[in-house]
C-alpha cells in the first residue's frame, strides 16, 4: 500500500527538480475511480486488474468506488459533477451510447473525453444441453413455425440481449418471449435450470458454462468461427444480413471530465495504452474472454460514434425504441 | 483422498493462512457491527489489495471477512437495538430485550455459540451435499421465487407485534420504497419524480440504517432520565444443557438457512426471517414470550444466517453462479486471479473447494474465540449514559450511510428515513416489518414478471403453473396451510365441519 505512495512521491519529486512545471506533478495524490456497475461484474472484473497496472505507471493510487444504479447513469452523473482536475475517472460500459435514445439521461460519452477504449467483449448465443437445437439456424426456423413460444433470456430494455434481439429483427424476424432477469449471472442461472431456452450474452460470463459442458453455443456474434469456441457456428450462417453491424460488442473504456487540462489528458492516456498493452492484463483479458482495443484520442472517438450510429439505427429498425436516431443527431451507419 | 484431506488441513496448518484467517474474522466482526459497512465492500476493496498476493491468501483472508462479518451485525443489534446488517434484523427482536434485562453477555454468548453451530453444519452441508444442493437450487424457477416471496410476506404476521393492521401496512410501505427506481424491464422510472439520482432505487441498507438506526436515537431522548440497566457479567458462556436443549431448533433453523443461503436468488437476510418465523411458530414454551426476550428468537436467526454463508458458496464453488453478493465479488477476484470460476472448477482445481472447506471451518472456531472474549467490555456499552451514546450512534449512521456509495444524497434519504421511523414507532409501528417489505417488495415483483413472461402472460397458465410443477405445489401447499392456520378461516372451516 505505501510502496506506490513512495514512488509517487518520488516521482513527483524527479519531475519536480527537471521540469519546474507545476502541471507536470500530476498525479500528485490520489485519484477517485468511479465503477458505474456493481462489484463481481464483468466492467468491474476488468478496472479491477486493470488498475494495479495503472497504479504502477502513474505512482498513485487509485480508489475504485462501484456507483451502480440506473444502466450506469447515476456513476456517470456523479463524475461529470466533479472538478475537471484529472483526479476523477469514470469506468464504464458501451450504456451510455443509448442513453438518450432510451430516454435515460441526456448525456452520453461525448461529453466526457475517452482516456482509452481498453476492449470488447465477444457475443455467443447459448441454450442449455439439452435443447433440440445445435445452432441458431435450427432454432431461427422453429422460432419462426411456433412464433412467440420460445423463451428468450433479458437484461431490460437498452441491455445486451435486447439489442442482438433487435440486430436480428432488423435483418430477420424472431418473435420469442423475453423473460428478464437483473444480469447476465441471474440469467445464465435461469438457463442452467432450463426456465428459459436461451440467452444472447457475453463470452466472458458463459466461456465457463460451455467449456463445462453446462451450456451450448448456438452461435457466436462474429463473421467467423471463433478460436476460443471451436464448433460453435458463426451467427452469419444463419443470418448473412447482420454481417453489416459486424464486429460489435459491448466495450470497456476509462472516461475524464471533458474540461480536464490537455496535459493531463496526455499523461492518463499514455499510462492507460502501457497498461492495457501490458503482458499481465492482455493475459487476463484473452483468459477473460475478451478482446483488446487500447484506442484512445481520435481513434477512440471514431470508434465511440461507429457503435453509437450502428447499435441505434438497428434498434430503431427493429422498432425496439421510438426515437429515431436522426432526431438526436445521430447518423446512420 | 490424502489429497483432499491435506487441502482441507491446509489453512489450519500453515500459520500465514491462518493468521490471516484470524485477522479476517476479527475485522469482520467489527466491519459486520457498524451499520453500512457491509462485508461486499470489503471484500471488494480488498481485490485490489490482494491483487498480487497467492490466491490462498487472499481467499483466506475473504473468508474471514465474511464469517465474522455476518456475524458481527448481531453485536448491534443486541446493544443497541441497531442490526449492523440486514441479516441480523431479527435478532434485535429478542436481543436488544435481553441486554434491556442486563442479559447482553448472555446474549452475545449465547448468540456466538449458535453462529458457530449454524456456520459449521453449513460448512458441512456445503461438504457433504454441494453438488447436489446446488441442482436442486437450479430447479428454483421465477414462478418458485414468486412463492418464496409470498410466503415471506406472510411472515408479517410474526413480525408485527401487537397490531397485524400496523403491520401489513408497514410491509405495503416497504414494498413500496423497494421498487422505486428504474424498472427492470423497460429501464423506464418508476417512482423517481423525476430525479436522477432515485434511478437507481433505495438502497436497503439505507433504509435499515435510518428506521433502526436514526429512529432508535431519536426515540431514545424519551427516556433520557432512565438509567441504564447495570449489566450481569459473570456468565457470558452459556452452559452446556442450555446449548443442548437449543440444539433440535438449531439444526433446523441452520437447515433453512443453508437451502435459503443456496439459493442465487435469496440470501441471509430472508433465511434468518424465516428462521425467526419458524422459530416462533414451533417453539411453543420459550424461555420468555418472542418480543421480549426469548432466547429462541436470538438462536433461530443466529444459526440461519451463518448457516447461509455455507449455502452461498455452493452453488459459487460447484457452477461459478454466486449465491449472494458476497460470493459474487469472490468469483470477480478467482477472475482476476486467473482462475476459471465455473462447473469446471471443481475438476480442474478441486483443491479450492477443500480449502474453502476447511477455512470456512477454521474461520468458525476463531469466531468462537473472537465472539466470547471481550464481552465484558462489549456490554458495558449498554451502560453508557444516553447523552454520550445517542450522538455516538448518529455519527456512526450518517459514516456508514456514507461509505456505502459515498453519495450524501443517501445520507439525506436515510435521516428522512430516521424522522418518518420516529413518528411510526410513537404510533406503535413496528419497523420489522417494512425492512421485510423492502427486501420481499423487488423479489415479488422481478419473479412474478418473470414467471409471467416465461408462461407468455397469460394469467390462466401462470396460475396452473403454480400448482403442475412438484416443487411450485409443495410451495403453495405451504403457503395455502400458512393461510389456513393464521386466518378466522381455519375456525371457520373446523366449525362447519363439526356441525356436519
Amino acid at each position: 500500500m505505501f510502496k506506490p505512495l513512495l514512488t509517487g512521491l518520488a516521482v513527483a519529486a524527479g519531475t519536480l527538480a527537471l521540469t519546474g512545471n507545476a502541471l507536470a506533478e500530476y498525479p500528485e495524490r490520489n485519484i477517485q475511480g468511479t465503477i458505474q456497475w456493481g462489484a463481481g461484474g464483468a466492467t468491474d472484473n476488468v478496472v479491477r486488474s486493470l488498475t494495479p497496472h495503472v497504479e504502477e505507471i502513474l505512482g498513485t493510487t487509485i480508489v475504485l468506488t462501484n456507483r451502480p444504479g440506473g444502466t450506469g447513469v447515476i456513476g456517470m452523473n456523479h463524475v461529470m459533477r466533479q472538478r475537471p482536475d484529472g483526479y476523477n475517472l469514470l469506468f464504464g460500459a458501451e450504456n451510455p451510447q443509448l442513453y438518450p435514445l432510451m430516454g435515460l439521461a441526456d448525456f452520453t460519452y461525448d461529453d466526457m473525453h475517452a482516456v482509452n477504449i481498453i476492449g470488447q467483449g465477444l457475443v455467443v448465443i447459448a441454450t442449455h444441453p439439452d435443447s433440440p437445437f445445435d445452432t441458431f439456424a435450427e432454432l431461427l426456423e422453429y422460432a419462426n413455425e411456433n412464433p412467440g413460444e420460445l423463451r428468450m433470456g433479458g437484461t431490460g430494455a437498452g441491455g445486451l440481449p435486447s439489442t442482438i434481439h433487435a440486430m436480428i429483427n432488423a435483418v430477420g424476424e424472431l418473435d420469442v418471449r423475453t423473460v428478464t432477469f437483473g444480469g447476465d449471472g441471474p440469467g445464465v442461472t435461469a438457463l442452467l435450470g432450463e426456465h428459459i431456452d436461451f440467452m444472447p450474452l457475453s463470452l466472458s460470463a458463459v466461456a465457463e458454462q460451455i467449456r463445462g459442458g453446462r451450456l451450448k453455443g448456438l452461435a457466436v456474434l462474429n463473421s467467423e468461427e471463433l478460436e476460443e469456441l471451436p464448433g460453435v457456428p458463426p451467427i452469419t450462417e444463419a443470418l448473412p444480413d447482420i454481417e453489416s453491424f459486424l464486429p460489435w460488442g459491448p466495450f470497456w473504456g476509462v472516461f475524464v471530465h471533458q474540461d480536464t487540462p490537455d496535459d493531463i489528458k496526455t499523461i492518463l492516456e499514455d499510462a492507460y495504452q502501457q497498461a492495457v498493452a501490458s503482458d499481465g492484463f492482455q493475459e487476463f483479458l484473452e483468459n477473460f474472454g475478451g478482446t483488446t482495443l487500447n484506442l484512445s484520442g481520435d481513434a477512440a472517438q471514431q470508434y465511440l460514434d461507429n457503435w453509437q450510429s450502428v447499435t441505434a439505427w438497428s434498434m430503431y429498425e427493429a422498432e425496439a425504441v421510438e426515437t429515431s436516431p436522426e432526431e438526436l443527431g445521430i447518423p446512420r451507419p | 483422498m490424502s489429497d483432499t484431506f491435506s487441502y482441507l488441513l491446509m489453512a489450519w496448518l500453515d500459520p500465514g493462512l491462518l493468521g490471516l484467517t484470524a485477522l479476517g474474522v476479527l475485522a469482520g466482526i467489527y466491519i459486520g457491527a457498524i451499520p453500512g459497512l457491509s462485508v461486499t465492500m470489503a471484500v471488494s476493496i480488498l481485490i485490489s489489495f490482494t491483487f498480487a498476493w497467492d490466491i490462498n491468501n487472499a481467499l483466506a483472508l475473504m473468508v474471514g471477512i465474511y464469517v465474522g462479518g455476518v456475524y458481527g451485525g448481531s453485536r448491534t443489534a443486541i446493544l443497541l437495538n441497531i442490526p449492523g446488517a440486514p441479516s441480523a434484523v431479527t435478532t434485535a427482536f429478542d436481543g436488544y430485550p435481553l441486554a434491556q434485562k442486563g442479559e447482553a453477555g448472555r446474549a452475545i454468548g449465547l448468540s456466538t455459540v449458535m453462529s458457530v453451530i449454524g456456520g459449521l453444519i453449513g460448512v458441512a452441508v456445503l461438504a457433504g451435499t454441494a453438488p447436489h444442493l446446488a441442482d436442486l437450487a437450479l430447479q428454483f424457477a421465477p414462478r418458485d421465487y414468486f412463492l418464496i416471496a409470498i410466503l415471506g410476506l406472510l411472515l408479517v404476521s410474526s413480525l408485527s407485534g401487537k397490531s397485524l393492521a400496523r403491520g401489513i401496512f408497514s410491509v405495503a410501505l416497504g414494498a413500496t420504497i423497494g421498487l422505486v427506481g428504474m424498472d427492470m424491464v423497460t429501464a423506464q422510472p418508476r417512482l423517481t419524480l423525476g430525479s436522477m439520482e432515485l434511478l437507481g432505487g433505495i438502497h436497503y441498507v439505507v433504509v435499515m440504517i435510518g428506521l433502526f438506526g436514526v429512529a432508535e436515537a431519536f426515540y431514545q431522548l424519551h427516556n433520557m432520565a432512565k438509567v441504564p440497566v447495570k449489566q450481569k457479567v459473570d456468565k457470558i458462556i452459556p452452559p452446556l444443557n442450555m446449548v443442548l436443549k437449543f440444539l433440535p431448533l438449531s439444526i433446523r433453523t441452520s437447515i433453512i438457512g443453508v437451502v435459503v443461503g443456496a439459493l442465487p436468488g435469496t440470501g441471509g437476510d430472508i433465511a434468518s426471517l424465516f428462521a425467526y418465523d419458524h422459530a416462533k411458530r414451533t417453539v411453543k414454551n420459550p424461555s420468555t414470550p418472542f418480543g421480549e426476550g426469548a432466547y429462541e428468537g436470538l438462536v433461530a436467526p443466529e444459526t440461519a444466517n451463518n448457516a447461509a454463508v455455507g449455502g452461498a458458496y455452493v452453488p459459487m464453488l460447484t457452477l461459478g453462479m454466486p449465491g449472494d453478493a458476497v460470493t459474487a465479488v469472490i468469483i470477480g477476484a478467482l477472475v482476476i486471479h486467473g482462475l476459471n470460476p465455473g462447473p469446471m472448477l471443481m475438476i480442474e482445481t478441486p483443491h479450492i473447494f477443500w480449502f474453502t472447506v476447511g477455512n470456512l471451518a477454521l474461520a468458525n472456531i476463531f469466531l468462537l474465540v473472537f465472539g466470547l472474549t471481550g464481552i465484558r467490555i462489549f456490554s458495558k456499552i449498554v451502560e453508557v449514559p444516553k447523552a454520550i451514546m445517542i450522538p455516538l450512534i448518529l455519527v456512526l449512521c450518517v459514516v456508514g450511510t456514507y461509505s456505502l456509495n459515498s453519495n450524501m444524497m443517501e445520507v439525506y434519504w436515510m435521516l428522512g428515513f430516521g424522522i418518518l421511523g420516529y413518528w411510526l414507532k410513537v404510533f406503535g409501528f413496528q419497523m420489522g416489518p417494512i425492512i421485510l417489505g423492502v427486501i420481499l417488495g423487488p423479489l415479488l415483483d422481478e419473479s412474478y414478471r418473470q414467471a409471467m413472461s416465461s408462461v407468455g402472460d397469460r394469467g390462466g397458465d401462470f396460475l396452473l403453473a403454480l400448482v403442475a410443477n412438484p416443487l411450485s405445489l409443495v410451495l403453495t401447499t405451504v403457503i395455502a396451510l400458512v393461510l389456513l392456520g393464521n386466518t378466522p378461516l381455519k375456525g371457520w372451516l373446523v366449525g362447519r365441519f363439526q356441525r356436519n
